[in-house]
């Protein structure tokens, strides 16, 4: 049956930090299996979209919409985890939090995954890929429907970045669907379906990610 | 709440793997608290007081028979101040820059009218102006108090000496000049040997009964000085460093500064590691993260505060101390403690909430904690301004319940109006905190 109402959508959703405007109101729909890929300059407010999406930031105007049951999982361009915790701890904690019913064996299996290591070592002595690889493992943890990874391949190794594409692909053909924000215009031909190109906290273009072109968001926000 | 618990896991995991911050945590209110209490007991015990001799006080001073050394007299009369002998101007000086707190001046003509024994010599005391100047004025009390003791033993001999005269007769000396007194015993032979006549029957019954009056001059004498005599008995109790006192202000003062910095830093935490906003998302709301933080703050408070009762408990026990450790009171100091924890965690969480960073969360805490803890030990009936804003910290409440619960013979009021002033300050600080937790977000 094809659903009525998209998986994830803003609805003139803006915010601002104090007089400063990060993200002017943004009218977006994800539906399921697509893949939606966020591009524009440093501070064009990729990252803002997202976490307005995730809910991890408060909507200054408009809403955010998310279908009724449909889980989330997001991975901030800074990874967010515990630095004094180990790979393993941060999993677990993440794990019951989002409420998995076997944390332990779920964070073993994204352990195993994401080729992370399972020693007591703090995380915050992980290195900078490795440090990716778990923000990116605990944005997995109870079975998202939806995946926003803010430049998720930036510090990740060339079979990291396959895997993880891979693992968006399973997503999508189960009926999830994936917002991710970069800056790599191959991994856009290459992963997405949609674009959205944001400049200066105004989305300046929406359309299919064969039709888009560079040069056209340049004439569009000038 | 299972998820301020899991919250609250990783807080004591992420404590216990940083032990040296954990160890400074603890010893450094433990070292304040000491030095705090040292500095209040023994700071301002012996005031310094300028003494101005303008008589040219001579070394010794003979009264009443009794030879004074002066030097010696003023050192054992002023053990409760430091006597600083000063010039007139130079003690007028000091006064005006505070360097002495009041100046004690022996006026001209001082011994001539003590030696005189006629007129009362005065002694003169300026104050300074401000709160430790009563407390001079009664110890500058207490020092002519105790000089006059001594003269009056001296005097009370010398007139003990008159009245063995006139009980016994023979040689003496009345101001200066040597006089014969006959005495009622030479008197009564004399009246015996005389013819019996009942004019000579009313002198004896006069002389006998001058006799036995005579006889108890000395109790007399020595109570007429002393109406009231102040015995000390033995010393008992407890030494300073063991007293409920200290033991109360070592916890409030142990617990304020631990769990303001911990509540502080570990909010603020959430935010340096990026972590606020992927719990925020639906995982743990800003409110349960306050009060994850307002718990971590009050565990701790009582694992510190249960070993500081338990470390002062086995020292009173070793050392017999009088009284004993109430150890029947521990459930009670276990609310107080829990309390007193959440409450100044949820300032401390406040703070965090404001400061977003933990380093500058920390920084505001420390700078936070000092007044707290200062205004909580001025007595609110000397500085009232002082009280009033220490009723709405924690703080004092803290204090008044440790107090209390550990030593008061019916604690229940003191307890349960302090719990609940504890408990409104930490619902208050608390709901701050959580309004303030979405700059987190930003």
């Amino acid at each position: 049956m094809t659903p009525t109402t998209p998986l994830l959508a803003a609805r003139g959703a803006g915010r601002r930090f104090g007089n400063r405007s990060a993200l002017e109101p943004v009218e977006l729909e994800l539906w399921d299996g697509e893949a939606l890929a966020l591009v524009g300059p440093n501070g064009a407010g990729k990252s803002t979209l997202l976490a307005l999406l995730a809910g991890a930031l408060e909507t200054s105007v408009g809403t955010i919409e998310r279908r009724k049951g449909a889980r989330i999982g997001w991975a901030p361009q800074r990874p967010a985890q515990y630095g004094r915790l180990s790979a393993r701890e941060n999993l677990e904690l993440f794990a019951r939090l989002e409420g998995e019913h076997d944390p332990q064996l779920a964070s073993e299996r994204l352990l195993r995954d994401f080729g992370l290591p399972g020693e007591p070592e703090p995380s915050a002595n992980l290195s900078v890929g490795n440090r990716q690889r778990l923000n990116l493992a605990i944005a997995q943890l109870g079975g998202p429907h939806v995946l926003l990874l803010d430049e998720p391949t930036a510090a990740l190794d060339p079979e990291q970045r396959l895997r993880l594409w891979r693992r968006v692909a399973e997503l999508r053909d189960a009926g999830g669907a994936v917002v991710f924000a970069t800056q790599n215009l191959e991994e856009v031909e290459r992963v997405a379906g949609r674009v959205a190109a944001l400049r200066e906290g105004r989305l300046v273009y929406t359309g299919a990610a064969g039709e888009f072109d560079l040069a056209d968001v340049e004439t569009l926000s000038a | 709440m299972t998820r301020v618990l899991l919250l609250l896991r990783k807080d004591v995991l992420v404590l216990r793997r940083s032990p040296l911050l954990l160890g400074i945590l603890i010893a450094y209110p433990i070292a304040l608290a000491v030095l705090i209490g040292l500095v209040a007991s023994y700071g301002s015990s012996k005031p310094r007081v300028a003494f101005v001799d303008e008589d040219n006080l001579p070394d010794t001073v003979v009264l009443g028979g009794h030879r004074f050394d002066v030097q010696h007299t003023i050192d054992q009369a002023s053990k409760n101040v430091t006597l600083v002998r000063l010039s007139p101007d130079e003690a007028s000086r000091q006064l005006d820059d505070g360097r002495v707190v009041g100046v004690v001046t022996v006026p001209p003509g001082f011994i001539s009218t003590l030696r005189g024994m006629v007129h009362s010599p005065q002694l003169q005391l300026e104050l300074s102006t401000g709160t430790i100047s009563s407390r001079v004025e009664q110890q500058v009390q207490a020092l002519v108090y105790s000089l006059n003791r001594q003269l009056q033993r001296a005097y009370i001999a010398s007139n003990l000496r008159y009245v063995q005269l006139i009980l016994h007769g023979g040689d003496g000396s009345f101001l200066g000049a040597p006089i014969t007194v006959l005495g009622i015993q030479r008197a009564q032979r004399m009246l015996r040997g005389m013819p019996q006549t009942p004019r000579t029957a009313a002198l004896l019954d006069f002389l006998h009964d001058a006799r036995l009056a005579l006889a108890n001059t000395n109790d007399a004498l020595s109570s007429t000085a002393h109406p009231i005599e102040l015995v000390r008995a033995p010393a008992r109790g407890r030494t300073w460093a063991l007293s409920a006192e200290v033991q109360a202000y070592a916890l409030g003062l142990t617990i304020t500064f631990l769990a303001l910095l911990l509540a502080a830093g570990s909010l603020a935490a959430e935010r340096d590691e990026n972590v606020v906003g992927r719990l925020a998302r639906g995982l743990v709301g800003l409110g349960q993260l306050v009060w994850s933080k307002v718990a971590l703050a009050a565990a701790v408070a009582l694992a510190l505060g249960l070993a500081i009762s338990l470390a002062f408990g086995l020292v009173i026990q070793v050392g017999g101390v009088t009284g004993g450790e109430p150890w029947r009171r521990l459930p009670l100091l276990v609310v107080g403690l829990v309390l007193a924890g959440g409450s100044v965690g949820a300032l401390g969480a406040f703070l965090g909430a404001i400061a977003r960073e933990a380093r500058s969360a920390s920084l505001i805490a420390v700078l936070v904690v000092m007044p707290i803890v200062f205004l909580g030990l001025i007595p609110a009936e000397i500085v009232p301004p002082a009280g009033w804003i220490s009723d709405l910290l924690p703080f004092s409440h803290a204090v008044d319940f440790f107090r209390s619960a550990l030593y008061d013979l019916s604690p229940w009021r003191t307890v349960a109006l302090q719990g609940l002033w504890l408990l409104v300050l930490g619902v208050i600080f608390g709901g701050l905190a959580r309004l303030g937790a979405r700059r987190l977000l930003a």
